[in-house]
């Protein structure tokens, strides 16, 4: 078929926005707009007026906790720094024992190491509480990342909630562009996006229901442009890892 | 022309200022989980959508071009292609049946301000009423050509052809 025919692809462009256009031929379709800028303008002129469309929707406000995990997922709050804040317990036990007993009329000497004893004391108190894992929920699965030369890239944990991922030294990462996490579905049927990769340090990503709901083959990795993949499909798979049920 | 109102807030978005982000999901988001939760029908559908939209919308804030319509129409654009991912996803379909109100989508209620949308209502308006109504179920519930038959209960040839030939005769009429 020749694609470049504008006939054509202007057909395909409005089936494409109109979500019309499915399975097999909407993922050549995407690698076309990637390929060909006439493709893709056709396609952005019909965003341009079939989406105004959406606009004349009434207004329906979503609830007040998606919001809190779109902060969480882009990484402005952590999930245990809530965890913590729910628990503030562990510095009031350690600070009134200290500051209690001292005598009034100790020199002032003692009065600062005892200040100083008791911010150490909420120091560690504050260490500790973060020391420990955040205490949602247990993880159920793991998975590894490994390059070719079996260096560990990644770790991830699952748990009921969410995924846990953390990049190891190993990695390597390359500037100008994203990592994104997959499922490869047993079925066959297209991959599911988790997400983007840290490239250093650690995040939590949202566990779609889907996780649930299908039967997982593996996890991959592909390389996509800045912000991932532009078209919902992985770019260039780079590495796979296979699930590990606790 | 009167100023994009959302434009300041993605181009301050694009710079990494959080607090603009912020504003923009206020003053954007009930629009956008309206039209994925129409397509989605599940609430917990149609919150992964609106997530997976405000993180793209975050990464991807600089890309926005005055080309692409205004900043609200780009970003139903990426809600509207999150949800039908997941749509793909969820093979499951919405359990209750649709009602030919819901088809008919009012049009007239907003005041039109944008030239593409005043342009676009007017060339839907000019199409077959069986092929807007077809061109609409697939847009605000996302209905792949098979949906749409089952839903109008309508050979395939006859819906596929419906859509073909209202899109081409909204792309005449639209210029493109």
């Amino acid at each position: 078929m020749n694609y470049l025919n504008p006939d054509l692809y202007n057909a395909l462009a409005a089936q494409y926005v109109l979500g019309t256009l499915r399975g097999p031929a909407r993922r050549r379709f995407s690698r076309l707009i990637m390929q060909h800028s006439a493709i893709s303008e056709a396609v952005n002129s019909w965003e341009l007026y079939l989406n105004s469309l959406g606009e004349q929707l009434p207004d329906v406000a979503p609830d007040n906790d998606v919001w809190r995990k779109i902060e969480q997922r882009l990484g402005f709050i952590q999930a245990q720094k809530i965890a913590s804040q729910v628990e503030p317990a562990p510095t009031s036990k350690f600070e009134p024992s200290n500051v209690v007993r001292i005598p009034e009329k100790k020199p002032r000497l003692w009065q600062a190491l005892a200040g100083l004893a008791s911010a150490a004391a909420v120091v560690l108190a504050v260490l500790l509480v973060q020391m420990q894992p955040a205490p949602i929920s247990e993880v159920t699965q793991i998975a590894v990342i490994n390059n070719q030369q079996a260096d560990l890239l990644w770790s991830i944990e699952i748990t009921d909630e969410e995924i846990a991922v953390r990049a190891t030294k190993a990695l390597q990462a390359k500037q100008g562009v994203d990592y994104e996490l997959w499922i490869v579905p047993e079925d066959g049927n297209a991959p599911v996006s988790l997400g983007l990769l840290p490239k250093d340090g650690a995040s939590t990503l949202v566990k779609p229901l889907v996780f649930e709901q299908i039967n997982i083959a593996a996890l991959a990795v592909s390389l996509e442009p800045l912000g991932g993949s532009p078209n919902g499909s992985p770019t260039e798979v780079l590495f796979t890892g296979k699930l590990v049920i606790l | 022309m009167k100023q994009d109102p959302m434009l300041s807030l993605l181009s301050a978005t694009a710079q990494g200022d959080k607090a603009a982000f912020a504003k923009l999901y206020q003053a954007s988001s009930k629009q956008l989980y309206a039209v994925s939760l129409k397509m989605l029908k599940r609430k917990e559908l149609a919150e992964e959508a609106l997530q997976e939209a405000y993180v793209r919308i975050w990464h991807n804030a600089s890309q926005y071009r005055a080309g692409k319509g205004t900043v609200l129409t780009w970003m139903i654009s990426i809600a509207r292609y999150r949800a039908l991912d997941i749509l793909r996803y969820h093979s499951v379909r919405k359990e209750e049946p649709l009602t030919d109100n819901e088809v008919g989508v009012q049009t007239s209620s907003e005041p039109m301000t944008e030239t593409q949308q005043g342009l676009l209502e007017k060339c839907m308006g000019a199409l077959d009423v069986q092929q807007r109504q077809a061109i609409h179920l697939a847009y605000f519930n996302g209905m792949s050509h098979h949906e749409v038959t089952a839903h109008l209960d309508l050979p395939l040839g006859t819906i596929k052809s419906w859509i073909r030939r209202g899109l081409l005769s909204l792309q005449r009429c639209l210029k493109l």
